[in-house]
């Protein structure tokens, strides 16, 4: 099983390298939309996964790197990558004062406190005439969706070195500690409050750098899109039925429900949302801890 | 004075209206073995817990190496080189029992690894080896109190604040965590047990002895000038017939 992994994510990564050259515009969109969403999946798992922080809010750093990246193209007049890239370092400035404040609070009332977050920042951003307001921003017209899908590509690829380092790393068993009990990890030299505002900085920048890639490959965005609670939700869903706080459970979790969505879309167009939501409720009810950990029970490879 | 390891300086805590502590003062030197005892409510969590940084006093100070650590967070404390175990016991249930150790190793090193191995040694000491790999929630009462301990001595602490370690333990259990403490103590490790009952295994093992009642400091010294202190007796016993109201 373990030995598999490797040989697997390299010709994964060729594969989805290629994709873009051999399959049609359908695929690569499709494949495109899973790794924003897998993404995604990816930075709440920082946070919410290894430090415990259940955070309904992470979409707010992907709208602040899409309205930011927006406001440098048109304005600035930024190559688009670059513009991408400065989104994602907005995100991760911003993630610190926010994380200071938030992170005070714990269990329910973080995650209720970040989806407030989530809408403030909604507000506020579509309050200037400068990023449209609530009719959206207009970006030049003629984006590049392959560049976008390797942007996406390599941000998705980073973000699971990201988690690989984090699970492997004495900041990642930090992180454990102090989900389990932060009080006691802190009579352990823990520095509690350090740690849990570096995990949720990077659990911002991830959502900023595909922001910014998700206004161009776009060109057009709105308040709605950029901050929007279905594809904060969405992500969530995938990461539990993965996995929570394991390294491979956003992946599993995320090409899992893409496709049983797509296959089901395709075969059942009426009734797809009602198989989808059954088969959704069923998986989590024979895997309640998600799919990662009940392999790893299966093939030993766990703690006992 | 000068030896001290830690100095806790006419300390009082107020929750709203109540007392726990009330101008408590006490001294710890290096290797020095120190039990606190009283009765359930005498304070001794609470004076743990102003200790390792939890608890803020309402008045008084803490000094450790001669400097004031009062205000500082937990973790500085910590760092310092003050251990501490929890009375009900917390082990970190989803992380297995080295990993549990290895989090206190990390005060002394940024890689994961040499934690790892520095807390293998540990688990191993504490009797704990054959369970390495089981996560810690899997573990029985005895188990996770040696985990607290263990967990606590992967910080090399100077000074080790052990709340009610005795407490569930069998009698034969008992016998080798008195040992154990002993043995630090000869390591240079000033250490303070906070006990209710088990006076047996306090007298044996303990340098000297504060007695807290109802939050106050009633009695300080060696263990035979303990037993016949008649304010001891009073707050254990309760006061002789002829002098009750």
């Amino acid at each position: 099983m373990r030995r598999l992994v490797w040989p697997l994510a390299i010709l994964a990564v060729i594969a989805l390298v290629v994709a873009p050259l051999r399959l049609n515009g359908y695929y690569v969109n499709l494949i495109y939309i899973t790794m924003v969403y897998v993404g995604l999946a990816y930075g709440w798992n920082i946070i919410s996964g290894y430090a415990g922080y259940f955070s309904f809010g992470q979409i707010t750093f992907f709208g602040l790197g899409a309205y930011t990246t927006g406001f440098l193209i048109n304005y600035l007049h930024w190559y688009w990558m670059l513009a991408a890239l400065g989104g994602g370092v907005v995100a991760l400035a911003i993630a610190f004062p926010i994380g200071y404040v938030m992170l005070r609070l714990r269990g329910p009332f973080f995650a209720m406190g970040m989806f407030g977050m989530a809408q403030t920042v909604r507000v506020l951003i579509t309050a200037f005439p400068a990023t449209g307001a609530g009719a959206g921003l207009f970006l030049p017209p003629g984006s590049d969706v392959t560049a976008v899908y390797y942007w996406t590509l390599a941000v998705a690829l980073g973000a699971i070195a990201l988690t690989i380092w984090i699970d492997q790393s004495a900041f990642g068993l930090r992180l454990q500690a102090l989900r389990e009990d932060e009080q006691v990890a802190g009579t352990l030299a823990v520095n509690v409050t350090r740690e849990k505002i570096y995990a949720f900085a990077m659990s911002a920048l991830i959502p900023g750098l595909l922001g910014g890639g998700f206004i161009y490959y776009l060109t057009y965005i709105e308040p709605d899109a950029a901050f929007s609670s279905r594809l904060d939700l969405q992500s969530i869903v995938m990461t539990i039925l993965g996995g929570v706080g394991t390294v491979w459970g956003p992946l599993v979790g995320g090409v899992v429900m893409t496709q049983i969505a797509e296959q089901l879309w395709a075969k059942f167009p009426q009734a797809y949302l009602m198989i989808f939501g059954g088969l959704l409720v069923a998986l989590l009810l024979l895997l309640p801890r998600g799919i990662v950990p009940a392999l790893r029970a299966r093939f030993g490879t766990a703690d006992e | 004075m000068s030896d001290a390891l830690l100095v806790v300086d006419n300390v009082s805590v107020a929750f709203g209206g109540v007392e726990a502590l009330s101008g408590v003062s006490l001294e710890i030197r290096a290797g020095e073995v120190f039990c606190l005892i009283g009765p359930n409510g005498a304070g001794k969590t609470t004076l743990f817990n102003v200790i390792s940084g939890i608890v803020r006093p309402s008045s008084g100070d803490v000094r450790f190496l001669g400097e004031s650590i009062l205000g500082w967070p937990s973790h500085k404390i910590a760092s310092a080189g003050i251990a501490r175990t929890y009375q009900i016991v917390r082990p970190f249930g989803a992380l297995n029992v080295v990993d549990n150790v290895a989090v206190g190793a990390l005060a002394h090193t940024h890689s994961k690894r040499s934690a790892r191995s520095v807390a293998r040694e540990i688990v191993d000491f504490v009797g704990l080896g054959p369970l390495a790999r089981r996560r810690a929630s899997t573990l029985t009462l005895t188990q996770r109190k040696r985990l607290e301990v263990a967990r606590a001595l992967a910080l090399q602490p100077k000074l080790l604040l052990l709340d009610e370690v005795m407490a569930g333990l069998t009698p034969t259990e008992m016998d080798s965590m008195a040992e154990f403490i002993v043995e630090l103590g000869k390591r240079g490790v000033g250490t303070v047990c906070g006990v209710e009952h088990v006076m047996r295994l306090v007298m044996r093992i303990s340098h000297r002895i504060v007695v807290l009642d109802a939050g106050k400091n009633i009695a300080e010294g060696n263990p035979q000038a303990i037993v016949s202190d008649p304010r001891v007796i009073e707050a254990y016993l309760g006061a002789p017939i002829s002098e009750a109201p």
